[in-house]
């Protein structure tokens, strides 16, 4: 017996069943059940526990876009808009995803996110974001992660076995349509342009193309009382030839850059750690 | 400067709210989105579904016990979530829910067993008879590690986790959890048989 065999059987005592499908569904209805309970729906505030400290900034973000939607479901049109909205954002296997968003911060700070990722394991990804002209450029394939040092022409990679997931920037907004939690509010124009606008919980509001179901603009809620409007100047699915592939690395994107491999990290002036998760 | 840039950067990511750079809990977003609104819990239970169902199997042969037990993981996690207070993964604290569950079901005496399947004329009904002892040879060799042992094999082959996310489960590097799974599965391996 060699340990792969082992491990095949292994997997096989735990692989899925024909009759899962159902199993989800009942037990989903379980907790259908669960939550009509008044204790169950009564919102409830808490605070983060410590270890979820780290990621609270990111965690309020998302949650912010994953609120309540008030009592009663949608219409039927606006549940087919919303319905729209959401395969449109939920891209099959086998593609690459490139999200790009732009915005200005209240201090009039202009910053950028651009992303690509595989949308199939190990969903590799590289992405370029920050303040215009200080950007940051890291990437990941499950195997390493990759920072770029544009002061020293440097790629700085190292180990790192933990497969990213699909997290593009607009991803909680994606689950939020999933989850059914977001709410049609009538159009808005932008910039002349006659938008669906999509609310969710604590301000947040998204605004997609009445044509092709895409985002163009989120409208975020800063703690100061402002609101950053992010517009989203590219969202599209690319196909997963090798040239397109290129995109999804860094050394691609940079071939005359010096490649440290290891425990090398980047100076301290490039800002913080770019390990994509 | 640096800190103004620093801080900028994590602005951008508030405002377009997508992931941090570094480890974080995957699943920190839902856990605090279900808390406030408990609808969200159904966004964790469509990610954890198939993982815990696997988690159960390689624990316990019986399919409807199974069932049970993965019903009894996820009632119980949304009636608990309150209790889980974000200082390990929330991965961690649903399989330990789980753990709990085969536990207490393993505890309970063993039931009348219920009648085997006839075993039919059909042409593969003696590979199935064959699949089916092996599973119960290895359900019974599972059985026999400690039980920290079999829950760690249960995350790994039963639940898919790699070996990252269980290294944050148990607070150990990646590489730990391999070399303890290593030991683990030669402990195994010794002692299953070949199928010839």
């Amino acid at each position: 017996m060699r340990t792969d065999e082992l491990e095949h059987d292994l997997k096989t005592l735990a692989e899925p069943k024909a009759g899962d499908e159902q199993l989800r569904a009942a037990i989903r209805g379980l907790i259908g059940e669960q939550l009509q309970a008044p204790q169950s729906r009564r919102p409830t505030r808490l605070m983060f526990g410590a270890a979820a400290v780290a990621s609270a900034t990111v965690a309020a973000a998302i949650l912010s876009l994953l609120g309540t939607t008030g009592s009663g479901g949608p219409s039927s049109a606006d549940a087919a808009i919303l319905a729209h909205v959401a395969r449109t954002m939920s891209p099959p296997a086998n593609l690459i995803v490139h999200v790009k968003e732009t915005g200005t911060l209240s201090q009039g700070t202009s910053v950028a996110v651009e992303w690509w990722q595989e949308t199939n394991a190990p969903y590799a990804l590289r992405l370029i974001k920050g303040p215009m002209g200080q950007e940051v450029e890291g990437a990941a394939d499950g195997t390493t992660s990759s920072q770029f040092d544009a002061a020293t022409n440097t790629v700085y990679r190292h180990p790192d076995s933990s497969p990213p997931t699909l997290v593009d920037p607009i991803e909680s907004v994606r689950a939020a349509l999933n989850a059914g939690t977001a709410q049609i509010a009538g159009t808005a124009t932008i910039s002349g342009r006659l938008l669906y606008k999509v609310e969710l919980p604590k301000g947040v509001v998204g605004y997609f193309d009445r044509t092709t179901y895409r985002p163009v603009y989120l409208d975020n809620p800063e703690g100061n009382g402002g609101v950053v409007r992010t517009q989203v100047v590219a969202y599209e699915e690319l196909p997963l030839t090798p040239e397109n592939e290129r995109l999804l690395s860094i050394t691609a994107q940079h071939p005359g850059a010096s490649v440290e491999t290891e425990s090398a990290r980047p100076p301290k002036q490039t800002s913080e750690p770019a390990k994509p998760k | 400067m640096e800190d103004e840039k620093v801080m900028e950067v994590r602005a951008l990511d508030a405002a377009i709210a997508r992931p941090r750079l570094g480890w974080v809990d995957p699943d920190a977003a839902l856990v605090a989105a279900a808390r406030e609104e408990p609808q969200a819990f159904l966004a964790l239970y469509d990610r954890y579904f198939e993982r815990v169902l696997g988690y159960v199997r390689l624990r316990i042969r019986d399919e409807p016990t199974c069932e049970d037990i993965a019903s009894t993981v996820f009632t119980t996690a949304l009636a608990q979530l309150r209790r889980f207070r974000g200082d390990g993964t929330f991965a961690g604290w649903l399989f330990q829910i789980a753990r709990n569950a085969v536990r207490d079901v393993q505890r309970r005496p063993a039931a009348a067993p219920l009648p085997e399947e006839t075993i039919s004329s059909e042409p593969d009904a003696e590979e199935r008879l064959l699949a089916h002892e092996r599973a119960a040879q290895l359900h019974t060799l599972i059985r026999t590690l400690p039980p920290e042992q079999q829950h760690l094999l249960s995350l790994r082959y039963g639940a898919g986790l790699a070996f990252d996310e269980i290294g944050a489960i148990f607070g150990a590097t990646p590489g730990t959890v391999r070399v303890r799974m290593h030991r683990i599965l030669e402990q195994l391996r010794r002692r299953y048989p070949d199928e010839d």
